[in-house]
């Protein structure tokens, strides 16, 4: 190290973070020349308290490995299980899934804008983010009863069934929400402040991207047609109508923008939901577990969620191992902190939507 | 017995206690109508009284590694600097200034003050985040102090020529100048100087460290800087020169750009003085911070060289021209 070169940690407690990592950044007045990344503040041993649990009672504890995705979670798992129990649940609970997943995507990804406008000094705009993004929150508490954790999703469908008075209340609230969607958009394509600091910001070529393997909106940030719901299409997304949105900006500002026009793709597919519906059971009844092995895959808000089971006859999983959007962009980091300064690393972190919780589980 | 009295008006009116209740006042002020431009309810007026109060019953921790003495030393700095920084502040009408000779080149060196205090707390505390914090509080402060000098040049070279009949002169006298503005009409309403007060509107955000120039202290990118490593009644002695600060680069702009007053009595005049304060802090301050994000260093300096750089220039040269 060199005189004018200094060490600058950062984190694990530093007020842009939302989750405990460490950075050991090498800085030279501004500039960084080296970024030593150490995590493990929260592991919790999730995968091994699974296999001590049998299989309804984990549709809890996927549920709480994280927060903003948690659904997500527990969607995959019970795909993941009923895939090894060959077990085929109503057309009904399918499209009762993705509503609840795509309400959790709308308030994850408002609440990934509303931490970058915080991190960029905007605070005006985060609390207008957060403001709109509490319809969502009280969609959330009115139909399923909780404002984070949904438990919804049980093995063989789902717990909670929708009428039509709630059916109207969704629509409603979508009615109110959707003005000011567009006048986010607006703000975060056409701001000063928002375009200076991000715009051309954590550079990640679509080559890297690609070598990377990067999944969700990192990946369709950087130009890479890249989304599970299209690409191995599961639960009700097969008969429903949305497109896949990607930017070629491969910068922070683009994967903001690509978290913002999916907002009105999830808009379109809880309508569609609505919609098209059938009348019928929301629940299938268990079966016996056969001794094998399956795997599942949803998109969650921040990319691509994996789950493997193994089973060995018995109520308790043999193995059951995840895999979460955050490990694969995590690595991407690296690319996109080339050359870029202290103002800005909390700024290029945030743009991968980092769930530490997920990916130290 | 001068003095005396010049040290009566640097703790009680119009520095000190009169300036910090003042500035206090603006503080939360400034706090509540952001919070309702931000549809929060937002704190009590008395906000910055009940954060000091607690402050100066918390122990004084003063980091290992840190130069103690210049740890110490600089809330201390800082919070003198500006005391007596506002007894210079006319208040047309009610006060004349503290010594009216040259006033102007004497706020012009003192109101860095707080910022190198800042500098020299960061430096001292020995902590990486301090440091960031120095090197960004230096660029930011020479950003702004460029401008300011040219508005200051510019009000003393046009009441200078106007004083010595057009030839060539320059009033560094707060007091004269004021008075010529009662006398010829304010400076904020002349053609001339329009350039200037603009580019004193955008020093203001810069000079008080609020967004989008609120680089130094970022609390997402530098966990407040220099003040990271302070607490308790040394934090509380800068957040009060914080405030004294307000009351003094708010009084500038009014005695330089509108110092008018309305009738003969002091009180009336004092409350009108206040009043054009608090419009300039809503409309330099609040405003701009609840409407913007904040820059990064290099595009903040960029912003100033171009910005209130070339309008305070453009100021100098019609008056220079004219």
């Amino acid at each position: 190290m060199s005189i004018t070169t200094y060490t600058m940690p950062l984190g694990p407690v530093h007020v842009a973070l939302e989750e405990p990592v460490y950075f050991n950044l090498t800085v030279e007045g501004e500039n960084i020349k080296n970024v030593e990344l150490t995590s493990g503040h929260v592991h919790r041993g999730m995968e091994r308290l699974a296999m001590q649990r049998n299989l309804v009672k984990n549709v809890t504890l996927t549920e709480r490995v994280c927060s903003l995705c948690s659904n997500s979670h527990s969607f995959t798992y019970c795909n993941v299980v009923e895939n090894a129990l060959n077990l085929e649940i109503p057309e009904r609970a399918k499209y009762l899934r993705v509503m609840a997943e795509e309400i959790k995507r709308i308030a994850s990804h408002l609440f990934n804008t509303a931490i970058q406008a915080h991190i960029a000094g905007f605070k005006s705009l985060f609390m207008h983010v957060m403001e709109v993004r509490e319809i969502m929150q009280d969609v959330k508490e009115t139909v399923y009863g909780n404002r984070m954790n949904l438990a919804t999703n049980c093995i063989g469908g789902v717990k909670s069934d929708v009428d039509d008075e709630l059916i109207e209340y969704i629509l409603k609230q979508l009615d109110v929400i959707e003005p000011q969607l567009e006048e986010l958009r607006d703000i975060f394509e056409n701001n000063h402040i928002m375009l200076t600091r991000t715009k051309g910001l954590g550079l990640l070529p679509p080559e890297d991207a690609e070598a990377l393997g990067v999944c969700g909106p990192v990946a369709r940030g950087s130009g890479l047609r890249r989304d599970v719901r299209f690409d191995s299409p599961y639960a009700a997304y097969p008969n429903l109508e949305f497109d896949m949105i990607v930017e070629d900006g491969c910068c922070v500002h683009s994967r903001t923008m690509v978290r913002i026009r999916e907002l009105f793709e999830s808009m379109k597919l809880i309508r569609q939901c609505c919609e098209r519906m059938p009348h019928g059971p929301v629940r299938a009844p268990m079966v016996q577990i056969p001794v094998t092995e399956a795997f599942a895959h949803t998109e969650a808000p921040r990319g691509e969620v994996a789950y493997y089971i193994r089973t060995n006859g018995s109520d308790t999983p043999a193995r059951l191992k995840w895999r979460v959007p955050s490990y694969m962009n995590w690595k991407a980091l690296g690319v996109m902190m080339r050359g870029c300064q202290i103002a800005e690393v909390a700024l290029v972190l945030n743009s991968i939507d980092p769930c530490v919780s997920c990916t130290e589980r | 017995m001068d003095t005396l009295l010049g040290i009566l008006h640097m703790l009680i009116f119009p520095g000190g206690i009169f300036a910090l209740v003042i500035g206090f006042f603006f503080k939360g002020l400034d706090r509540r109508v952001e919070a309702r431009l931000q549809r929060r309810v937002g704190p009590p007026l008395v906000q910055p009284w009940l954060d000091t109060a607690k402050l100066l019953t918390k122990e004084t921790l003063i980091p290992k590694t840190a130069c103690k003495e210049a740890f110490l030393l600089a809330p201390v700095v800082g919070f003198a600097g500006m005391a007596v920084c506002a007894a210079f502040i006319p208040v047309p009408g009610v006060f004349d200034g503290l010594y009216n000779m040259g006033d102007l080149l004497v706020l012009f060196y003192l109101l860095p003050i707080p910022a190198i205090a800042m500098m020299m707390g960061g430096s001292a505390s020995s902590s990486p985040f301090g440091a960031v914090g120095f090197s960004r509080e230096m660029i930011i402060m020479l950003a702004y102090e460029t401008p300011l000098l040219m508005i200051l040049l510019a009000t003393a070279m046009l009441v200078g020529k106007s004083l010595n009949g057009g030839d060539w002169g320059a009033e560094f006298s707060l007091l004269k100048i004021v008075e010529w503005q009662e006398a010829n009409g304010s400076l904020g309403f002349n053609p001339v100087m329009i350039p200037a007060f603009l580019a004193y509107l955008i020093f203001l955000p810069g000079t008080m460290g609020v967004a989008p120039f609120d680089i130094p202290e970022a609390e997402t990118e530098v966990v407040e800087g220099p003040l990271l490593e302070y607490g308790g009644p040394l934090l509380a002695l800068f957040h009060v020169g914080s405030a004294l600060k307000t009351f003094v680069v708010l009084g500038l702009g009014v005695a330089m750009f509108f110092p008018g007053t309305i009738c003969d009595f002091w009180l009336i005049n004092l409350l009108w003085f206040l009043a054009k304060c608090l419009v300039l802090m809503l409309v330099s301050l609040t405003v701009v911070k609840s409407a913007t994000g904040r820059y990064r260093i290099d595009q903040a300096f960029r912003f100033f060289v171009l910005v209130p750089t070339m309008l305070a220039l453009c100021s100098l040269l019609l008056v220079w021209l004219m």
